[in-house]
């Protein structure tokens, strides 16, 4: 037991030392908050804030009505034009214009023009649709507001107009589900899961080719046993995929939230307060990290000791381990393809069945969690998946630590899965 | 006292009988060769002497008692011959590694690895990387990393492979030095001239089985074949005598093999009553290399030597 801990040790220190663990741990988060400030900078920078001026001629465009038109976004896009209409229409955009509308004498406040209502912007460049909708929405609301005035709706009158009814589910077990926080922790998670699996999983496998070519594995055999030396590289890994989750975790619920806050309408402290405070009582953080936590390790030992037992098998060309662990990748994967319909129905059978069996159940059962326990899975399929999983590793582990210590001391010719299957059930 | 005892130990392999019913036993402080082609089951052995493998049958006895692996550990030293260390990891908390997974405390392993790195001019190498070092550099750490925790039964596969002459000196004495103080040392290699030089006794094995077994100078005896070499002034045109049949003619010298029946002895009358005067007479041995080839090669004596006559 204190040889098993001491390769656990040797594991989680050189790789949680190591430059490209530090890197990928502060890497990864900021390059998902750059991901999403950067689209969201570039999309405010691309948008075109024109700046039109208005020539009008019916008199029914007021100053304050158009101040209150501008006030619908940051950008003051439109201008009354009170100055020479000639001389303003020649010279628009030396005078800092995007160009000009001109509303004819004939506009009335219950027709406008004619039946087509078109107004023209006047321009001296072509601008796409996106910056001129913005003026539009301007200029419908200004009309609005003439309307209003002539029919006598007054302030008090609108907001009787305004008054609406909105929908809410209420999920009659659980009063604070709320499905679209429970999709992206689902899919969050069960994305998360996979990432994991796959990089540390190949890590096991590296690290246990190396040992093996580097012939270490052989030294190190004569003062421990194989499985020690193959259970104690898969806990330290796994170490380390635990310590860069709970690094992680932390950073993606704070950039969820940025993120969720961003895509708001209005950027400030009180929505990012908001929607914290919405994703954590919509879903039981404590009981999706801890599910998270179980489902991290039981996976990881479930696939990583097959990819050790791969990692035995093969020698230093890393082709051979493509061509053997690519079933196991795909197993993964496989749970990848099925997370889109698990999170549109994650009561289906589909869902209840991949969320139990051992294989897809780290990745599903960490998509469907967030729905809620009990309510969306309840207690039996949780623990009869818990336990599954659990056996599941308990094989793989037995399974690969025998092809494993048959593997790691054969060198030459790479065998085949068959091979390797017949190692493990000899004597 | 015996360090180790083999008794019967079998290892089959789907394909072959990678050990087939081998004995032996190896005293308190001998260095003992361990000779045999490539694939004569010379790894097979080590694994299963280092707890690597376990036998099919046999009974191992170490120190007296039956060898448990687990437990056993820190007894034996095993230098494999394909060097094995973790090329990115620091070489003083590599040895530290290794030692400890040994047995070794770690205050105590840091005070032997410094004792270590010390007598064999290793000092500034502690923060440094196994990749920085050249082979045989690699080889002394291994070495090193091998014996650092004191067992008493060393295991040297090939250990001077890659090694220049200065440095094998080095590890040779230490070898000699850990014998004097009782360790007990396999060494395995197929330099015949280093096992004459370095091991007491030697165990040939071939196809799985022993086929030699005892100290270096008895194999000699058994495999020796009467030949003698004279130097005598003025070398006779005719030689012709009923003791010795004369294998080999040269300048000074005359190499002879004495027939049955008759003594080195009768050899030397023979030229004194010749008037020969005679300068050096003494026996020659088989190398150890020569006894090997004629045993793997499985040549009968008899027609080696009719080759010779003819």
């Amino acid at each position: 037991m204190h040889k098993i801990i001491l390769i656990i040790k040797r594991e989680f220190l050189t790789r949680i030392r190591k430059r490209t663990f530090i890197i990928s741990t502060i890497l990864f988060p900021l390059l998902y908050l750059g991901l999403i400030f950067g689209t969201t900078y570039i999309a405010e920078k691309t948008k075109d804030n024109l700046k039109i001026g208005i020539i009008d001629s019916s008199g029914l465009f007021k100053a304050d009505m158009i101040a209150v038109a501008n006030n619908m976004d940051t950008a003051k896009t439109l201008t009354l034009v009170t100055e020479n209409k000639e001389n303003f229409m020649a010279h628009f955009d030396t005078l800092g214009y995007d160009g000009y509308v001109v509303i004819p004498q004939n506009f009335s406040w219950k027709n406008g023009i004619d039946s087509a209502n078109i107004i023209r912007l006047n321009t001296r460049k072509t601008f796409g649709i996106g910056a001129m909708e913005p003026a539009q929405k301007k200029l419908n609301k200004i009309w609005e507001q003439i309307k209003k005035d002539s029919l006598g709706i007054d302030t008090v009158k609108q907001a009787i107009i305004n008054r609406t009814v909105s929908l809410r589910q209420s999920n009659e077990k659980n009063r604070n589900s709320n499905a679209e926080s429970a999709s992206v922790i689902g899919y969050v998670s069960g994305f998360l899961m996979y990432l994991i699996l796959i990089l540390y999983g190949s890590q096991v496998m590296m690290g246990v080719t190396e040992e093996k070519t580097n012939r270490i594995a052989e030294v190190v055999v004569s003062s421990v046993k194989p499985f020690q030396l193959m259970i104690g590289k898969i806990i330290g890994i796994g170490l380390v995929a635990l310590t860069q989750f709970l690094i992680w975790i932390s950073c993606i619920f704070i950039i969820y939230n940025v993120s969720k806050a961003q895509g708001g309408a209005v950027n400030n402290a009180s929505s990012v307060v908001g929607s914290v405070q919405n994703v954590f009582t919509s879903v039981n953080i404590l009981l999706v990290v801890s599910c998270f936590v179980f489902y991290l390790l039981a996976g990881f030992f479930f696939y990583s000791s097959l990819y050790a037992a791969i990692g035995s098998a093969i020698n230093e060309d890393m082709r051979e381990a493509q061509s053997l662990s690519f079933p196991i990748t795909l197993l993964v994967m496989f749970s990848i393809f099925l997370m889109g319909a698990v999170i549109k129905d994650p009561n289906s059978p589909l869902a209840v069945w991949a969320s139990i069996i051992p294989f897809s159940s780290p990745i599903i059962m960490m998509v469907r969690i967030p729905f809620g326990v009990p309510n969306t899975v309840p207690y039996w399929q949780l623990g009869l998946s818990m336990l599954l999983l659990i056996g599941g590793f308990m094989f793989t582990t037995w399974f690969a630590g025998r092809i494993y210590r048959t593997g790691i001391l054969m060198y030459g010719k790479k065998p085949s899965w068959k091979e390797m299957i017949r190692w493990a059930f000899s004597k | 006292m015996n360090i180790l005892e083999l008794q019967h130990l079998k290892k089959y392999f789907a394909t072959q009988k990678a050990v087939d019913d081998i004995s032996m036993v190896i005293p308190k402080g001998n260095i003992f060769g361990l000779l045999g082609p490539n694939g004569a089951g010379k790894t097979t052995l080590i694994r299963m002497i280092t707890g690597i493998f376990y036998p099919d049958s046999g009974s191992i006895t170490l120190k007296g008692k039956a060898f448990d692996p687990e437990n056993d550990a820190r007894l034996i030293g095993y230098m494999p011959e394909e060097r094995g260390l973790y090329k990115k990891m620091k070489i003083g908390e590599q040895a530290l590694y290794l030692a400890q997974l040994k047995g070794l405390k770690k205050a105590e392993a840091i005070v032997k690895i410094r004792d270590w790195f010390k007598r064999l001019e290793m000092e500034s190498w502690w923060n440094k990387k196994v990749e920085d070092l050249s082979k045989g550099m690699g080889q002394k750490l291994q070495f090193v990393i091998t014996v650092l925790h004191e067992p008493d039964l060393i295991i040297l596969d090939e250990p001077f492979s890659g090694l220049d002459p200065v440095n094998a000196n080095l590890i040779k004495d230490e070898i000699y030095r850990l014998a004097q103080n009782g360790t007990s040392i396999i060494f395995s290699t197929h330099r015949m001239e280093q096992v004459e030089e370095i091991c007491n006794n030697i165990v040939l094995v071939n196809k799985g089985k022993k086929i030699l077994d005892g100290s270096v100078a008895e194999v000699k005896q058994g495999f020796k074949e009467n030949l003698f070499s004279i130097q005598i002034e003025n070398i006779p045109d005719q030689i012709t005598a009923n003791i010795f049949d004369v294998v080999e003619k040269k300048e000074q010298q005359i190499i002879v093999k004495i027939r049955e029946g008759y003594k080195p002895n009768d050899v030397l009358s023979h030229f004194i009553n010749n008037g020969s005067s005679i300068i050096a007479f003494n026996e020659i041995l088989p190398s150890l290399n020569d006894i090997f080839i004629r045993l793997v090669e499985g040549t009968p004596t008899a027609r080696q030597f009719e080759k010779t006559t003819l």
